[in-house]
């Protein structure tokens, strides 16, 4: 693909250094895979990948949320439910009164109430919102993630490009969305790292019974024969067994990051004591490490066919800490300019309720909101009417969601994939815009 | 003995009935979701009496008055001749659940609390405020606050107004002394508790009805079994029974909805007849072949049910024991040109011994 965005050929006149480097820590043989740090350690190098990394926090909404009772909040209605609204830091802006904490710190987020899309079962909604456009079988579109990791990752990077931090609930079409392919036709190499549940990543101790030049040197004559292996048989699997080790390699330099008992209690309090709250400061953590795209997901929650103002009274203050917390920690340490945090389900819930107190899937009006990276604090587009039955103002669907997304984090929108035998594909398809109402 | 059913009357409210109680000249009084309650005389015609900023979630009559409580956590006493409020007082900074004025007549209770993370496993939080309170009936003022772990979705006086029982989400009942303000027991029952397997990481469900039997020696607990995925609402349709007056002896499961009798559903709703030889559980069909059911107080068993097509919320006897109504609602359904359909509905039923 030609793309001037693409990080990992950063340009440095340092990048030399940084191969040397590399192949100076494997050669070695008496250098762990800490050495893959040790890049960094070369001032110039640092510096640079630092001011030019981009991050990115996806906290993954699935089951798809309310918008009445989050960002477009229609008291008093005969949709509104029993949430009542309330004034935030920006003039004539209301959120539902369940997100306090955001409405403080409204003044730096962007809210989006005019989603308007096409898929209204899970399955197809959440590949819908995931890959940023319709399938077209038999292509695989990357998720988001996989674009991002690509885009944003760094060769030789201790930690994952994308991790998907997650407790895994059984069952669910969000299960089965992670059965699936999440990178497409970018390749294993930009899956993600999973996590979740018990925070640890298991069984990435090296053994004590193998020296760290021994499990080195076996790690290189793998790598040597897979590799010849591989380039004789042009075998996909056996570039995806190849992706998988350097993957776990990774991990085991980097397992410990994955460990919250390392953070603070004060930070683990702030974040609640749930898993979503949890793994959202885990999130934080990985973002300061640098790694560059981390989804925060817990389940599907959000599908509230049943009891929904009974389950929302618990999962949305959750959420409003969760975001108040996470945009205010970037922000103390700087990291706020450069990482895009967004919040989103793959569609929103039906203004009426149906029979067992529940909201249904509803994709013809619907609420995001982003804050960080490239996004205009403050800015709320978009609107619906009265009952949030349809979308009056501005309606933009997923195609202008990624445009966006990409477009904030400093990544060309329309690039077109390099691939061969393949229809012409680009990141986003059909030059559509970005809301550039909440863009800087 | 046998039990027959029969509806006779049904009528439309503008939005779900989470609450009936019985007026003069065998009027309803009906609060609804809209915010109003609602008073409707033999013939089914209505005039909304009583308007709330939010969901009416109880209603109950008392010395001439009307006591409605809201999600806004409000109390309303209204004057039944002259359809005035005479007081007006929050009593909770969350929803009022539920609420039940006391046999004699003295006491209103309304149960509150709001399902905030506690824990890892979403367990829920501790009380920011009292879960129960106890008023006067005729002057408003406080008698007693208790603590639970909310939410707390129900409450119950006993029929000699000794006692009131309170249940939560977990599924974990107290039983205050009302003559000394202390704690008579307490137990906690799993069934009606789901944590979700499918789908996400938290608890639903709960205690949402609680009765107590005509002798007070039992306590009727009504809600959902328990269920993996929280969005399906696919729990028992259950009741369980439990002993808990014996002096010295922890509270004990005596019975329980039979299996085989029963099947898929939220129950919201569970009341005695007057003469206290069956009670009626009344909620939501899920799966199964009944959302209305009669069940033998001595055996247990079903007496005669029925799949009304509405989900009920609130079950009242007439006094004389003859028929009762079922307050609840459709799905609200999609707004048309005008508006949305009326989704309230309260039907009566006529009940035939023999």
């Amino acid at each position: 693909m030609a793309d001037e965005n693409n990080i990992k050929d950063c340009g440095s006149p340092d990048h030399g250094i940084h191969r040397r480097k590399f192949l100076e820590g494997i050669t070695a043989g008496s250098l762990s895979t800490f050495s893959w740090s040790g890049l960094f350690s070369v001032p110039a190098f640092a510096e640079i990948a630092k001011r030019k990394q981009k991050h990115c926090i996806l906290l993954w909404l699935c089951g798809g949320p309310s918008q009445f009772e989050t960002w477009d909040p229609k008291p008093g209605k005969p949709t509104g439910g029993p949430f009542k609204s309330m004034p935030t830091k920006i003039p004539g802006v209301h959120f539902s009164e369940l997100m306090p904490s955001c409405s403080s710190i409204a003044d730096k987020l962007a809210v989006v109430r005019s989603m308007r899309t096409a898929q209204k079962e899970h399955t197809q909604a959440i590949n819908l919102l995931q890959r940023g456009n319709k399938v077209r079988p038999p292509f695989v579109r990357p998720t988001m993630g996989s674009v991002l990791a690509q885009q944003l990752g760094q060769l030789g990077s201790k930690i994952p490009n994308f991790i998907l931090l997650d407790p895994c609930p059984e069952g669910n079409e969000f299960k089965g969305f992670k059965a699936g392919n999440w990178a497409g036709w970018l390749g294993a190499e930009y899956t993600p790292v999973r996590v979740g549940g018990k925070y640890k990543i298991p069984d990435t101790e090296k053994l004590d019974s193998i020296t760290d030049g021994d499990h080195e040197a076996r790690a290189e004559l793998r790598r040597f024969f897979s590799k010849k292996f591989e380039n004789e048989t042009k075998s996909s699997a056996v570039e995806s067994y190849n992706a998988t080790f350097d993957r776990v390699r990774g991990l085991m330099s980097c397992s410990d990051l994955f460990d919250l008992d390392r953070l603070p209690t004060e930070d683990r309090e702030r974040y609640g004591p749930g898993t979503f709250g949890q793994h959202a400061l885990l999130a934080r953590s990985l973002v300061e490490e640098g790694a560059p795209f981390v989804m925060v997901a817990n389940g599907m929650p959000w599908d509230t066919h049943v009891f929904n103002h009974e389950i929302y009274q618990m999962v949305v203050p959750d959420l409003d800490n969760i975001i108040f917390q996470l945009v205010n920690d970037l922000e103390d340490r700087g990291l706020l300019e450069d990482t895009l945090v967004v919040a989103m389900g793959e569609f929103g819930r039906t203004p009426w309720i149906n029979q067992a107190r529940g909201r249904d899937h509803y994709p013809n009006a619907w609420s995001f909101a982003m804050a960080g990276a490239g996004v205009k604090g403050g800015a709320v587009v978009g609107a619906t009417d009265e009952m949030g039955i349809e979308v009056t103002d501005s309606p933009y669907d997923e195609r202008n969601l990624f445009a966006t997304i990409f477009s904030a984090l400093g990544i060309d929108p329309y690039a077109e994939y390099d691939l061969p035998n393949f229809p012409t594909f680009h990141r986003v398809e059909e030059k559509i815009q970005p809301i550039k109402e909440i863009l800087r | 003995m046998k039990v027959e059913i029969k509806k006779k009357t049904e009528i439309k409210l503008p939005s779900h009935c989470l609450s009936m109680a019985p007026g003069p000249d065998e009027r309803l009084y009906a609060a609804c979701v809209d915010g109003g309650v609602y008073s409707l005389d033999k013939k089914g015609h209505q005039d909304k009496i009583i308007s709330h900023g939010n969901f009416v979630s109880g209603v109950n009559v008392s010395n001439g008055l009307i006591v409605s409580t809201d999600y806004d956590g409000n109390i309303k006493w209204t004057s039944i001749d002259s359809g005035k409020e005479q007081r007006k007082i929050k009593a909770h900074k969350f929803w009022s659940w539920q609420s039940r004025v006391s046999p004699d007549s003295k006491m209103i209770g309304s149960v509150t609390g709001q399902y905030l993370v506690g824990g890892y496993k979403y367990e829920p939080s501790y009380e920011t405020e009292p879960s129960i309170k106890v008023f006067n009936a005729l002057s408003g003022e406080i008698i007693y606050e208790f603590s639970h772990i909310p939410p707390v979705q129900s409450l119950a006086f006993s029929n000699d107004s000794r006692y009131l029982a309170a249940g939560n989400l977990m599924g974990e009942v107290r039983v205050w002394d009302l003559s000394s303000g202390k704690m008579y027991t307490s137990w906690n029952t799993p069934s009606f508790t789901g944590w979700g397997i499918i789908k996400g990481h938290y608890y639903t469900g709960g205690i949402f009805s609680i009765g107590f039997s005509p002798d007070d020696c039992s306590i009727y607990l009504a809600g959902m079994g328990s269920t993996r995925d929280p969005a399906a609402g696919n729990g028992k349709q259950l009741w369980e029974e439990f002993s808990w007056k014996d002096q010295g002896m922890p509270p004990k499961m005596k019975r329980s909805a039979l299996d085989s009798e029963i099947g898929q559903g939220l129950m919201e709703t569970l009341s005695f007849h007057p003469d206290g030889a069956f009670f009626v559980m009344a909620g939501r069909m899920f799966k199964g072949n009944w959302n209305i059911a009669l069940f033998d107080t001595d055996k247990g068993n079903i007496l005669c049910s029925q799949n009304s097509g509405i989900r009920c919320s609130d079950i009242l006897f007439s006094e004389d024991g003859t028929k009762f109504y079922i307050g609840g609602g459709k799905s609200q359904g999609k707004k048309k040109v005008d508006g949305f359909d009326s989704w309230g509905r309260i039907q009566g039923f006529e009940i035939n011994i023999s």
